[in-house]
């Protein structure tokens, strides 16, 4: 029982990870919380419902679809939404966040008015093949979660620390006229952020829709504001705060859902992140800094 | 004659404008520190709560029942705003709205006194209240030419104009105040203004708290309007409304705040031919907005411009005298 609690936390958390990844990626370059981070993962979540339900074609080729879509979705917020605000004089730094609300909010209503309101199945064979290990049953597609997002992690941290455009990300990050200063493209490097962020979103989707077997045009909201949660409580731009929020994250609410009581499981990011706020400013990685970012 | 051009919809449509204006006046106070908040459905909710359980289990006058839920939700409202203090920007964002899921995660699953996802039903009638009362005075509905449907749902309209005129009314004359001129000192520059000997610790929590005491108003208010709340009228959906009532008409100014909120509550009605489409339009609107004009539809320049185009009053003097008296 408390091994299967586990395996499902872990799941669940590496899932969370991969959507705080997103979120943690723009903001540790842009600084800018992307609100309609949620709702281009639940594009991606539907994309998979679109190749394999309605299509009726093998489960990678979603992956594939995800990427492509949520990339795309992610060049057009870049673009729409996030360029024509930087740099621009007398723009409050709540400017992004109000016009990546208005993203959010318009592609919500698309999926609504393309898929319904309600939630569409996610079925694919996977779903029902397990094995029993003593007294513990263990699914594959919480193996094939758990794979691609350490996959992700691993890839993205080496992305970030040994290739030239991970660097360039980082000395973006660290500041923006400086790099630009250096030689670094920061508006390819911007660009390029936001778009793998996306798609980062977008296989989190597909992994969501294998998980829990439904897609919802709700599901945005739900998963983006535990993002929210997590890279608050991992520090804003931290990408291995992100990776622990998220685990941990995971694993308490599955265990508040097994052991507690299951109503307060939403509730859980945020009680912790409003404690972490007040004890904790910088989250648990981050760095002291005054808190004033964006 | 008049009894044909009342139309009880319009009237109640134009009534739930009128508690958005003041949602969009409780968002501009809080904002009007440099504090964003996106707790403010959470605010409005415990306003809303408040009053239905205390005139649905306690039989509590609606009158009564609508202020205590004001001054619980003041209450609540500069507990969460001290240690709201320390936080900024994006954080401050966050943690409102965290608080703003936590109650209703709470309302959802304290079943015995909210009766959880289902809600509250039967909360006694603002227009119910107010035809009643006027009937023991002797007022009749066909002492006016009106049905009775009409006669309640204007009353309630003005009842709630005149509320509205007020709170409007007293926002206008604090922004000229002492304690008006120290929220914008706060909004430029806070580190200057507690240079200058404002006490920004104490401001900051007041105008976060009469942030909060207005949505709790206007959530009570909502509550004897519809006589059915329920969790899910106070979500994050809620909470981005009411922002966005005052991020879009313009969160400078007062007045910016309030064509905000009337025009993006009337935008709908007009928009009913494309309904399936319209909040994929307000959607791109706000998008379009913060492109072309971040500062919102109603600035400080416009306001200049309209106080030019208008004879001289006796603010403008007034203004002048006010800068020493901050000094």
């Amino acid at each position: 029982m408390l091994i299967e609690q586990l395996i499902n936390g872990l799941t669940l958390g590496s899932i969370y990870v991969i959507v705080a990844l997103g979120y943690t990626l723009v903001f540790g370059v842009l600084n800018v919380v992307n609100m309609g981070h949620g709702e281009i993962f639940m594009f991606g979540a539907f994309m998979g419902v679109v190749v394999t339900n309605i299509l009726g074609w093998p489960l990678y080729i979603a992956f594939v679809v995800a990427i492509v879509v949520t990339g795309i979705l992610g060049y057009f917020l870049e673009t729409f939404a996030l360029r024509p605000l930087r740099g621009k004089e007398g723009v409050s730094h709540l400017a992004p966040l109000i016009s990546t609300i208005g993203v959010s909010i318009f592609l919500e209503n698309v999926a609504h008015h393309f898929f319904g309101s309600g939630n569409q199945p996610f079925r694919t064979s996977l779903s029902e093949l397990k094995f029993v290990l003593g007294s513990t049953t263990v699914y594959y597609v919480q193996i094939i979660i758990f794979v691609i997002a350490i996959l992700l992690m691993f890839g993205l941290t080496f992305w970030l620390s040994k290739t030239k455009a991970g660097k360039a990300l980082r000395a973006s990050a660290e500041n923006l006229a400086v790099a630009s200063l250096l030689g670094v493209n920061t508006k390819r490097t911007i660009t390029q952020t936001v778009i793998i962020a996306s798609a980062m979103g977008g296989i989190a989707g597909i992994l969501v829709g294998i998980a829990f077997n439904s897609v919802n045009p709700q599901m945005g909201l739900s998963f983006g504001l535990k993002g929210l949660a997590i890279i608050i409580l991992g520090g804003l731009g931290n990408v291995r705060g992100a990776m622990v929020g998220g685990l941990i994250l995971g694993m308490a609410e599955t265990f508040i859902v097994a052991y507690g009581d299951s109503g307060y499981r939403d509730a859980v990011a945020f009680i912790a992140i409003i404690v972490i706020l007040i004890v904790r400013p910088q989250g648990i990685f981050g760095t002291a800094t005054t808190g004033r970012k964006g | 004659m008049l009894g044909e051009l009342i139309n009880p919809y319009y009237l109640q449509v134009s009534s739930f404008i009128l508690i958005n204006i003041i949602l969009a006046v409780s968002i501009y106070i809080t904002l009007g520190t440099g504090q964003l908040s996106l707790g403010h459905a959470g605010f409005m909710s415990i306003g809303a709560y408040t009053t239905a359980i205390l005139t649905l289990n306690y039989n509590m006058p609606l009158v009564l029942g609508v202020i205590i839920a004001a001054i619980v939700t003041g209450i609540v409202g500069t507990l969460i705003g001290i240690p709201a203090l320390r936080l900024q920007g994006v954080y401050l964002a966050i943690a409102t709205l965290g608080f703003g899921e936590v109650v209703r995660v709470l309302f959802i699953n304290w079943d015995g006194l909210t009766n959880g996802a289902i809600g509250l039903s039967g909360i006694p009638h603002l227009g119910r209240e107010i035809f009643n009362l006027s009937k023991s005075m002797g007022i009749e509905p066909d002492m006016f030419g009106l049905k009775n449907n009409q006669f309640i749902s204007l009353a309630v309209f003005f009842v709630l104009l005149i509320i509205t005129i007020s709170v409007i009314w007293f926002f206008v004359r604090q922004n000229n105040s002492r304690i008006g001129r120290a929220f914008s000192a706060i909004k430029m520059d806070e580190e200057a203004s507690e240079a200058m000997g404002i006490n920004i610790t104490y401001y900051k929590v007041l105008a976060f708290g009469q942030g909060a005491m207005l949505a709790g108003f206007a959530g009570a208010l909502y509550a004897h309007l519809m006589a059915y709340i329920s969790p899910s009228d106070f979500d994050y959906h809620r909470a981005v409304e009411i922002l966005i009532f005052s991020i879009f008409g313009g969160s400078e100014v007062i007045w910016g705040s309030i064509f905000g909120a009337v025009f993006l509550s009337a935008m709908p009605e007009f928009l009913r031919f494309i309904n399936e489409y319209r909040f994929m339009i307000y959607g791109a609107l706000l998008v379009l907005m913060m492109a072309f004009r971040p500062q919102g539809i109603i600035d400080v320049n416009m306001m200049n411009r309209f106080k030019r185009l208008m004879p001289k009053k006796r603010g403008e003097k007034k203004h002048g005298t006010g800068n020493k008296e901050d000094q």
